[in-house]
This record gives C-alpha cells, structure tokens and sequence, in this order.
C-alpha cells in the first residue's frame, strides 16, 4: 500500500509536468493550428536560458528563471516570425509546416549542443527540501511543479476569461476563418500564442533545470508528452490538456505497482492508442464529424 | 659454363624470393583512422569527450612527423548512440569516401552492426568504450581497451560479498548493455548466497525514475546494483538518495558528469572501474591530461583516455606490420602485428596486454565518491 501511495503521489507530480507541458502545447497549437515540435527545443532554451544568467552572470535564480522565461518567448516568437509565418503567407500545407517544424526542432537542439556543449548542466548548490509525508517522499522541487500548474493555470484562466487578447485566441482557437473575418489580427495573435506557450514551456524546464539538469535533448520527450497530454485531453480544450497530462502521469505511474518498469515508457504510448482509438477528438475536445 | 649458369640462376631466383619477401610497403599518401562516435543525440557526450581524445593523439603523432613519416588523418563519423544501422551506415561512408582501414568504434549497438562489414571488408576495430560482452569476438578484427560492463559488474559483486550484504536491489539500462549485466550479475549474485529483491529497469536517456526508485526503496535491499551510465548514473544516485535510501550503491562508472547532477548526494558511492589517474609516476598519463586540460578546458575522462590511446595503438601496430612490407593497412596484418607482441604501452601507466579474446587487461580498482571525485578504495582482481 505503501508503494502505491507512493506511485500516485509520483504520478501526479509527473502529471502535473505533463500538464504544463501540454497547456503550453496547446496554447499554441489551438489558435494557429501549427504542430510546433521546435517547442521541445524552445522549452530547453528555457531551461538554458535560466543556466547560462544564473551561472554566468551569478543572477540568483529567482531572476535567472524569469531570463529563462524571456528566453523561452524570445524564440518562441523568433520562430514563428522567421518560420511558420512566411509558410503561412505562401498558403503552405500542414504537411509541409509540420516538416520546417522538425527541421527547426533538430536545428535548436544541435544549436545548444554546439553553444553550450552536451554535457548536463547544473546550477550548483541547489538542494531540494526533502519531505517525508509518513511512507511518501516528495522534495521541494516536486512540489513546486505542482504549485507551478496551479499559478500558470489561474494566470492563465484569468487570461483566455478577461483580457482582450486572450479572448481574441479563444476565438481563434474556436474558428479561425470566423475570428479573422469579425477582425481579429489573427497574425498579432498568433504571436501572442506562441509567447504565453513558449514562456509556459519554460517553467516546467526550468524546474526541470533544478531537478535533474539540463541537456541540449531534454526537449524531446517533453514535445512528446505535451503532444499525448493535448490528444489525450482534446485538442483546442485547456482543461483538457491538464487532464490528459494527470491522466497520462497517473497511469504510467500506477501502472507499474505490478507490471515490471521497463513497461513504462509504454503506457504513453497505449493511452494515445486507446484514445485515438475510442474516442479520437480526446477526453473534452469537441467530437470530429 | 653449365655450373656458371646454375649458379645465376640459383642466385637470381633467390634475389626473386627475398624481394618477394621484402616487398616494399604500399605508403598511402596519409592513413585515415575512422571512428564512429555519438556525436549527436542523448550520448552526444561520449562522442565529444572520445573525438578530443582521438584528436588531440592525430595532432600529436602528425608533430611528431607521424607514422614513419606518413601523416595520420581523423575522419569522424555519427552513430548517434543509436543501434545498428546507424553504425553500418557511417562505416559505409567511411569505406567508401575514406577507403578507412582502421576504425576505433564505440558503442555496443553500433559495433555489432559493423562487426560483419569489417570482417569482409578487411578493416581493423579498435572499441574503447563500448562495454557490451558479446562484442568480444564479433568481428576477426576487433580489440578493446575497455574493460567489458560485466567483468565490471562482477567486481563490483565481490566487493558487495565482501561488505557482507544479501539483499540486492538492481536499477539497470533498459538495453543490450544493461540485460547483460543483468544476465552475467544474477547467477553469481545468488550463488554467493545474495538474493535479489527488485529490478528496476530505465530507458538509456530517461531522466524521470522516479517509479523506479520508488519500487526498489519498498523492496528495502541491502545494496543497491547501478548497472547504467553516464549521465543516468548521476541522476539515479540523485533520486536514490533524495528517497531517503541510505543503503550502499555500487556501479560501473563516475563521472564528472554524473557528479555534477549528482552533487553533494553522491558522496560514498562505489564503482569499479578502470583505473586512469595521472599521477607523477606515470609521465605519460600526466603529459596527456595536462595537454588535454590545456586544449579542451577540461580534466580528461577514461573514455578521452581510451580512445587517445587507441590512436597510438593503431601507430604502433602499422609501424610494426610496415616492417613488412606490402599491403600493411587491414585488419588481418594489423591484427597479426598485435599478437607478434601484444603489450603494448597503455596511457593509463605501464604496459597493457591483450588478451587472445582481444580484450585488454587493464588494471581494474574500486573507487569510492568523496568530494565529487573518485578516490582509490583497492585494486580488485576480477574472478
């Protein structure tokens, strides 16, 4: 019993990583219906980004994970400026944006490599808290990735609910022909898009950064899991991609109170299946005719 | 006139068979050492530290007026720490772009996908860094100056049997690599009367174990096996600490990688390993990392170590087999120049010797983690 509670308490902070991963995700890929794979890469510049000020400068991290933060945005943007848009403006398929997209992903990565090296960066002296809850371990850092899905969550209801602009992406999100043709700058939005989905993939990466270390590859399986938590969830619903992120979390952790761990990298892969499967718009996604 | 006649002929079909014999050696203008690292992807580590290593030996023996003369060219190639396939392809480019006749590989996966192409194709291989036990034999032409993960493994065994513990917690590489220690570690493991208690297997690449640790720390082991490597074995000490396990942890390797994730928690960790560590005694260890630190900005790994050692002894071994003239690059002569004598100076001090297996014997210690570095326990004799 003890190994369970043990693997929930796991599975939602992992679920709680994949949440972040996938609201960002899906922030981006809702409004402008671009499969932006470079958001692996982008959420490693974020973590890179919070390494190079707290190490190089000797910002205190605080300061350093918001440079991390502006990182993130600042390549967010970069690439849909200097990317995604001119294939926009040529009336380019999904097919072929989804390619530039890969493209782009491979340069990043190997842009950190050659920038930074390939070893794991650390910011030293950082020790986690360790909080020994009866049979159940957390640290600090743990906890900060669930409290970080929180704040980013209700920043962000407050955000898509009241501001201009985050009524303008869910519109876009809903019906992107209906918002252009009402007068949305879809393009301004389209910007804003991927600066809060690039600056949410920076927060997961930087507790990442503090947690285990960064490396110039990290970004792929967090593309990975924000993709399966947006098709759990159903694309276009935040809601969905934070429930599709716990579900996803739980289930790889629970799963292997009797299954041996090498299963583990599996059950992601069953979840989408089953999903895809049964019910293919996601858990709150809106049913495909 | 008849005797005369004899005698000239006698004398010219003796001078045809000693320049048989003496034939002279086919120079090419430079002697291309190949080598497949992971030069990209999750161990894009490991090809950046061995290609320094690999470097900075070409670099060395070229000042030095390379190979009698005949100057020595890297050509580097990517697997990408990926399988098979990725290794036979850049074993392709390099035979056929490079006509490469020496290859320092690395990698269990990638060598024996080549293992079969270098044998037809006539190509030496040099692996110091692959640990894999099934590559020894693989190829006709392979030699390794890495010890092997499981002969590792097995040490490290002795020394849990010696510390008197039973109860075995394993955290392996869920690939070829860490099965087989898996596989070599088990039998023995029980046979000395220990008993395994959990297995708990994570992806090459995984940063997230926590499930993991977690099943081990319920199974409550005496000892903890970490049959994985860098940077997992980093992480793992890490998380294994950070669940309140104060159990001993006993692997294969260290490094400064894994000692920066690790930090301070990975203090009192045992490994077994090759033993390199320049020292004042050994002038050849210390010239090479004082160069190397100078050049890289860096302390050098074993792994630099093997793979700058492996270009000295692809020098020596075409130095000895041009004595004899002819076709002097391929895998058959230079294999036959190694067993002429196979001790052969060892960057990591003295003399290596290879094995008829073409593994190197190495002096092989227990090291335990004490300020973010490895500290001499013991030597230990592998059984």
């Amino acid at each position: 019993m003890d190994l369970v509670l043990q693997l929930f308490v796991n599975g939602v902070i992992n679920g709680s990583h994949y949440a972040l991963l996938g609201v960002g995700f899906g922030i981006i890929f809702g409004p402008t219906k671009i499969t932006h794979f470079a958001y692996g890469p982008i959420f490693a510049i974020g973590a890179y980004g919070c390494w190079a000020t707290a190490t190089m400068l000797g910002l205190p991290v605080a300061a350093a994970a918001v440079c991390g933060v502006l990182a993130a945005v600042l390549a967010g943007v970069l690439s849909y400026l200097w990317l995604y848009r001119p294939f926009e403006r040529r009336g380019s398929s999904h097919l072929v944006v989804l390619i530039a997209s890969l493209g782009l992903f491979i340069t990043l990565e190997n842009l950190i490599g050659i920038l930074f090296g390939t070893d794991t960066k650390v910011i030293p002296d950082i020790s986690p808290g360790i909080f020994l809850w009866g049979p159940v371990v957390v640290t600090s850092i743990q906890l900060w990735q669930v409290a970080a899905l929180a704040i980013v969550a209700l920043l962000l209801f407050a955000f898509l609910r009241w501001a201009r602009h985050g009524k303008a992406l869910m519109a876009m999100t809903d019906n992107g022909e209906m918002a252009q043709i009402i007068g949305i700058d879809t393009v301004r939005v389209s910007l804003i898009a991927f600066a809060v989905g690039s600056a949410v993939a920076a927060v997961p990466a930087i507790l990442i950064l503090l947690k285990e270390g960064a490396t110039p590859h990290m970004g792929f399986i967090a593309v990975f899991m924000a993709f399966v938590a947006v098709i759990v969830g159903g694309i276009g619903s935040f809601k969905g991609a934070i429930i599709g992120g716990y579900a996803v979390g739980i289930v790889e952790n629970l799963g292997m109170w009797k299954l041996p761990t090498e299963w583990q990298s599996t059950i992601a892969f069953v979840v989408l299946f089953l999903i895809l499967l049964f019910r293919p718009s996601g858990l709150f996604g809106r049913r495909l005719r | 006139m008849t005797r005369l006649s004899i005698l000239a002929t006698a004398a010219m079909i003796a001078l045809a068979g000693t320049a048989g014999a003496q034939e002279p050696p086919k120079d090419p203008p430079v002697i291309k050492i190949g080598a497949i690292f992971a030069m990209s992807g999750q161990a894009s580590w490991y090809g950046q530290v061995m290609s320094q290593g690999m470097r900075q030996a070409v670099d060395e023996i070229n000042a030095k007026g390379g190979v009698d003369g005949i100057k020595l060219e890297a050509v580097i190639e990517d697997h990408k720490g990926a399988g098979g396939a990725e290794g036979v392809a850049a074993i392709n480019r390099l035979m056929s772009i490079h006509g490469t006749k020496i290859v320092l590989t690395s990698f269990t996966g990638p060598t024996l996908g080549i293992a079969p192409i270098a044998d037809q194709n006539n190509i030496f291989l040099i692996n110091g860094g692959g640990v894999g036990v099934k590559m020894v034999g693989a190829s006709k032409y392979i030699v390794h100056n890495r010890s092997l993960s499981s002969d590792l493994a097995l040490g490290a065994l002795q020394v849990a049997q010696n510390m008197g513990l039973k109860k075995m917690g394993q955290l392996h590489w869920k690939n070829d690599v860490g099965d087989y220690i898996v596989s070599s570690v088990e039998p023995v493991w029980k046979k000395g009367g220990g008993s395994i208690v959990a297995t708990e297997a994570v992806p090459q690449g995984a940063t997230n174990m926590d499930t993991q640790v977690a099943k081990i720390r319920a199974a409550s082991p005496d000892v903890i096996g970490m049959w994985m490597f860098t940077p997992e074995v980093g992480l793992a000490i890490k998380r294994v600490r950070e669940f309140g396990m104060k159990q001993p942890v006993i692997g294969v390797e260290f490094t400064a990688n894994d000692a920066k994730v690790a930090g301070a928690t990975a203090e009192g960790f045992l490994y077994i390993n090759d033993y390199f560590k320049p020292s004042d005694d050994q002038p050849w260890s210390k010239q090479f990392a004082a160069d190397y630190e100078k050049r890289w900005g860096k302390a050098p790994e074993f792994y630099a170590a093997n793979y700058y050692e492996g270009v000295y002894l692809a020098a020596e071994l075409v130095k000895r087999s041009r004595k004899k003239g002819g076709d002097y690059i391929n895998g058959e002569r230079l294999k036959a120049a190694l067993y002429e004598n196979p001790k052969v100076d060892s960057v990591y001090g003295g003399q290596m010797t290879f094995q008829p297996n073409g593994v190197a014997q190495k002096r092989v210690a227990l090291f335990k983690v004490k300020d973010g570095k490895g500290e001499f326990q013991e030597f230990v004799q592998i059984k």
